[in-house]
């Protein structure tokens, strides 16, 4: 009698945990909400480098390092917003079409912004512009890249 | 008989504004230029600037007024071309300033409001929503397509009268034409005022743009 309660729950837990994980978000607008909020505070750290590296605001290697550390972090998180909602995922959006009939290219692109951030990091231990501003370019290449081909 | 026929403001200008412009093509587009596109931008503004000023008070054979004509003048310039005697542009030349001007212009504006979406924002974006940024920044990229068609014809049309036994480069070099006929050689200021007020227009471009 246990045993078999116990193999219905576990039956259930399998039937519901599959959902939980699919979709975090209930519907296309909760996600592109929240893709582009992924963005935005990426640009935002990513631009109090862009103060420095162009010399627009005073070098801080403490706060390029948090800055960097942010970004890469960050360069996780905006990517499970491009989730499979049909039109309704792009409708209205800068995002092309392309970011779902290319997924595997754009999980590349995706890979590449995080290895090129974690690269920045890296760069910001040196305590050096001379040295993070290479790496810095790199990582605004990689959001160029990308935004050329599925950015409209 | 030689006539001056190019101010030498005019002549620094136009050979200052292609060297500008390829500038300006290279770094476009590349965001590790992109500093020194919007330092290109900004001083072909002042270029710009100054050559429409200097349209209004520099030399006859430069200003807007003396050259720009209508369609009559055009159609009857294309029926005889060699008929055209006047120390400045042909009817058909003058229109082409015009239209390189303007695009030109259109250019360098949409490039103040533009926002790359990464970390570079124009010198003027922030006086602009974020829907007038998008699209002015999609203007500046489709622009640069019409400078190439109108810089491309302007290059045709210089072959073209060189064919024709007409060279014209030289005189954009050395500012000289072969005087024909007896029409009244062109008033001519000193280009020196025309570097001048391109200085001017640069100190406050720089200054509040840069």
């Amino acid at each position: 009698m246990i045993r078999s309660v116990k193999v219905l729950v576990s039956l259930g837990a399998l039937l519901i945990t599959p959902s939980l994980q699919a979709e975090p978000f209930e519907n296309a607008a909760e996600a592109v909400e929240y893709r582009q909020n992924a963005f935005s505070m990426i640009r935002a750290n990513f631009g109090v480098l862009a103060g420095m590296a162009r010399n627009e605001i005073p070098f801080n290697a403490d706060e390029a390092k948090t800055r960097a550390q942010a970004v890469y972090h960050l360069s996780y998180i905006p990517w499970q917003g491009f989730v499979g909602m049909g039109e309704n995922a792009y409708e209205g959006t800068e995002a092309l079409p392309g970011i779902w009939q290319n997924k595997a290219d754009f999980n590349n692109k995706a890979e590449a912004l995080r290895s090129a951030a974690k690269e920045l990091v890296e760069a910001t231990e040196s305590g050096s512009m001379n040295t993070i501003r290479p790496k810095f370019m790199a990582v605004a290449r990689s959001c160029q890249q990308c935004h050329e081909q599925y950015r409209d | 008989m030689q006539v001056r026929v190019w101010d030498g403001f005019i002549r620094g200008f136009h050979w200052l504004l292609l060297a500008t412009f390829l500038g300006l093509w290279f770094t476009g587009g590349k965001i590790e230029h992109i500093d020194r596109h919007e330092q290109l931008g900004l001083f072909m503004l002042a270029l710009l600037l100054t050559r429409i000023i200097w349209g209004f008070v520099g030399s006859e054979s430069a200003r807007f007024q003396h050259f720009l004509a209508g369609p009559k003048a055009i159609v009857e310039y294309l029926k005889a071309p060699r008929e055209f005697q006047r120390f400045t542009h042909n009817p058909l030349g003058a229109w082409s300033v015009v239209a390189l001007l303007t695009v030109l212009l259109a250019q360098v504006g949409t490039g103040l409001f533009t926002d790359d979406a990464i970390f570079y924002r124009g010198p003027l974006a922030h006086l602009a929503s974020s829907d007038t940024l998008r699209l002015l920044t999609v203007y500046h990229k489709q622009i640069i397509n019409f400078i190439w068609v109108l810089v491309i014809l302007h290059v045709v049309a210089i072959v073209v009268y060189r064919l024709l036994g007409k060279n014209l480069v030289p005189a954009m070099i050395h500012g000289n034409q072969a005087g024909e006929g007896n029409q009244r050689p062109p008033v001519i200021r000193h280009g020196g005022w025309g570097y001048l007020l391109l200085a001017v227009n640069c100190i406050w471009i720089f200054y509040f743009l840069g």
